[in-house]
């Protein structure tokens, strides 16, 4: 190794400390790119798969799903997830929008989450006072948990897929402390469901 | 005698018609209307929300939030049933729940300012001990390298002055 080698060997050295010695003030000086930030909002089946979710369903049967929402926002966020039912004519979420479903809630969670946290809650659900009138069925009261809540829903007999069809659907709502005030977050599940009669 | 079994019965029909009026009307008194739920669960969101801001500025500085969200998390399932019971149309119930939510939240804010300045103090400090460090560290290195330097360049032309070729001496 000649003399210039020597000398420029030794330079790159001392940089390379001075990078070392530099790293943790630097590391919290420095703000690095964060990745994409989003949210999830999902349903699993009662066996807690994407599967198995109910469809026929009758009054006073009891169903489950499991209902998930997951941060990965960079920060803790405070949602809300409204649980909201309705039949099919009724308008749901409009993902191209942004816009919700204007129908009033059934049942509304509030959650705090950490970045990376994830919430999981089981929701039973069942319906009392469904009653079919020629071609109509109404449904009077969902319920949700311990909770009855009066929808009064009605839906007409589908020809085409025979069938009395609802919808069930939850909506992802997030606070935002400038409005203040929560925004729809343009996240939504649901799943369809016919409305039989008793055997 | 008779006289006094009419009084009696005068009497007797007299509480029983004001306990009557008492069961109708003392509930009636104290109930919770509409627009009086409606504003507790107003307040209840505000104060949730507002707890809200502060204990996320305090997680966002570094502070250790969990006793907080777990109490956000109890306020919410309160404010959650509170609406639960104003659809319902058991105005009571909800304002119960909602006082319910304000009383869980309560002192949340304050407890979340407290740690946020405390997160902050804590990361100041150890900024200034890294930075304190790196400087020391940066001098240590800068003497150290310049020493070390003047010392190799002194061995090496050490070195090559000693291979330089002797001469002989002239007979």
């Amino acid at each position: 190794m000649n003399f210039q080698n020597a000398k420029l060997f030794y330079v790159v050295s001392c940089v390379a400390l001075c990078l070392v010695i530099l790293s943790p003030t630097l590391a919290a000086v420095v703000t690095f790119p964060e990745g994409e930030k989003f949210s999830e909002l999902w349903i699993l089946g009662p066996n807690h798969m994407f599967e198995g979710y109910s469809f026929n369903v009758a009054a006073g049967e009891l169903h489950k799903v499991y209902l998930g929402v997951s941060n990965q926002m960079g920060d803790l966020n405070y949602y809300r997830v409204y649980v909201k039912f309705g039949n099919e004519s009724e308008l749901l979420p409009n993902s191209t929008a942004g816009l919700p479903s204007p129908l009033e809630p059934v049942f509304e969670y509030n959650v705090f989450l950490r970045n990376n946290e994830t919430w999981e809650k089981e929701l039973a659900f069942s319906f009392e006072g469904v009653s079919f009138e020629g071609n109509v069925s109404r449904v009077s009261k969902v319920l949700v948990g311990s909770y009855a809540v009066d929808v009064n829903k009605i839906a007409v007999w589908n020809e085409t897929d025979n069938g009395f069809y609802y919808q069930l659907f939850f909506e992802l709502w997030i606070y935002n402390a400038t409005v203040p005030g929560f925004q729809f977050h343009n996240r939504w599940v649901g799943f369809w469901l016919n409305m039989s009669r008793q055997l | 005698m008779k006289h006094e079994t009419k009084s009696c019965r005068s009497v007797a029909v007299c509480l029983s018609v004001s306990m009557l009026l008492a069961v109708w009307l003392v509930p009636a008194c104290f109930a919770v209307d509409a627009v009086e739920a409606s504003g507790a669960i107003g307040q209840a969101e505000r104060d949730l929300g507002s707890a809200y801001v502060v204990v996320a500025e305090a997680e966002g500085a570094g502070a250790d939030v969990s006793v907080l969200l777990n109490k956000l998390g109890s306020a919410g399932d309160f404010l959650s049933e509170a609406y639960v019971a104003f659809r319902a149309g058991d105005y009571g119930n909800a304002s119960l729940f909602a006082m319910e939510c304000n009383h869980v939240v309560s002192g949340v804010a304050g407890d979340a300012a407290r740690l946020k300045l405390d997160a902050e103090r804590a990361r100041s400090d150890r900024l200034l001990l890294t930075s304190a460090g790196s400087g020391v560290g940066l001098v240590l290195l800068l003497v150290l390298g310049f020493s070390g330097w003047r010392f190799l360049k002194r061995r090496y032309h050490k070195r090559v002055l000693d291979m330089k070729p002797h001469v002989e001496g002239t007979r």
